[in-house]
């Protein structure tokens, strides 16, 4: 490994704990956008997700140190990231506000093709949102974070055969949904 | 809700290969992953590792109950401001506690003698004595104490029971009638000095 590789989440780790605080950085700048990414799918908001995931990596930095293995950081932030949006979830149900509300709307201004594009997207958007919290987060944890069941299994604490018919059971839903709302 | 074909999970879970399905399995599949393509490339939020660092580089506000064990287990200078008449009462207080008979068992005095506690304010005093016909109205025989350096000079002497005149001598060369002595008698010499009534113990 060539003396300028980038340093690993555990080594970034170890120079913040030094005292090296700025070193954070470098794990938002390496972890950030899934984590944008996985929150928005979650929420199906953009605001609420930036929320979600400026809490969550203040709240990981302040806890770093009772980080047992420095090594699972990525699922460690995400678990976290996805408690905070559960949180979010559970205030917006409060306030009767539902994801599907949230999604976007094409703008007709585009072109034909951005158009087509824009439909879909907001078909599959609504359709992940009919999914209960649950299977969204199997689903999105899988398909767009391509996490490996493993993964899942060190990020939720629940056991890779759960997790399984968990995700099978997502994307039978997402499908059904998709068909109703064509 | 339609339970799908396993062989599309299996796909899907990278366990059998897309060509091993029949097209109209396969069509369900590619639906699936498109969908997750599409999730994958929507317009993610702006970066907040700016507002994130910024919260980290913020002093943290202590919350009450913190600030409270704070200031409990740190030092603290603290004043205590009374009016002149409440300190009349508060030396009245400890000369009751100290002179008035207890029903405990009282120390080795003879019939005649009692304890007195001296007690004067001296802030910046090298050394503070009280005299009086019982030293003979020389220093040094009894002196006074500020152990914890607030300028609180004490000594608790054992006295003949009677009247005592008696003054502080500060330095060596300051002489002060005690402020806090409530009685005084002239000195025949224009000046005041302090009158303390020193009763047995435990009669």
């Amino acid at each position: 490994m060539s003396e300028f590789a980038d340093p690993s989440d555990a080594d970034v780790i170890a120079r913040i704990l030094a005292g090296e605080s700025d070193a954070f950085a470098i794990l938002m700048r390496r972890h950030e956008a899934g984590l944008l990414r996985f929150a928005t799918r979650m929420l199906g908001s953009a605001d609420a997700a930036a929320d979600a995931v400026a809490e969550g990596l203040i709240r990981a930095y302040r806890h770093l140190g009772s980080l047992d293995d420095p090594g699972r950081f990525r699922t460690w932030v995400y678990r976290i990231v996805a408690n905070r949006c559960k949180s979010h979830l559970g205030r917006r149900s409060a306030q009767g506000v539902s994801l599907d509300e949230a999604a976007p709307v094409p703008d007709p201004h585009d072109g034909e093709a951005e158009l087509e594009r824009a439909e879909q997207m907001t078909l599959v958007e609504r359709a992940l949102a009919t999914l209960s919290p649950e299977k969204r987060e199997a689903f999105v944890l899988k398909h767009v974070e391509g996490m490996s069941y493993e993964e899942m299994a060190a990020m939720t604490g629940e056991r890779i055969p759960t997790l399984k018919m968990r995700v099978h059971r997502a994307r039978e839903a997402l499908l059904e949904a998709m068909k109703e709302h064509r | 809700m339609n339970e799908l074909d396993p062989r599309i999970h299996q796909v899907l879970d990278g366990e059998l290969p897309l060509e091993s399905l029949p097209p109209e399995l396969r069509a369900t599949v590619l639906r699936l992953e498109r969908a997750a393509q599409l999730l994958r490339a929507g317009e993610a939020p702006a970066s907040v590792a700016g507002r994130v660092l910024a919260e980290l580089r913020r002093p943290r506000t202590a919350t009450r109950g913190r600030r409270v064990l704070r200031w409990l287990t740190e030092r603290h200078a603290i004043t205590i401001a009374l009016r002149p008449i409440w300190s009349l009462a508060l030396t009245a207080v400890l000369a009751a506690v100290v002179l008035v008979p207890t029903h405990g068992t009282p120390p080795l005095l003879g019939a005649q003698e009692g304890i007195a506690q001296f007690v004067g304010h001296f802030p910046g005093a090298r050394s503070v004595d009280v005299v009086g016909p019982f030293t003979a109205w020389r220093s040094g025989v009894i002196p006074l104490r500020d152990d914890d350096h607030d300028g609180v000079w004490s000594a608790v002497v054992v006295l003949p029971t009677g009247a005592h005149e008696y003054m502080f001598v500060v330095d060596g060369e300051r002489w002060v009638a005690d402020p806090l002595a409530g009685r005084y008698v002239s000195d025949g010499f224009g000046r005041q000095n302090a009158l303390l009534i020193v009763r047995p113990v435990g009669r």
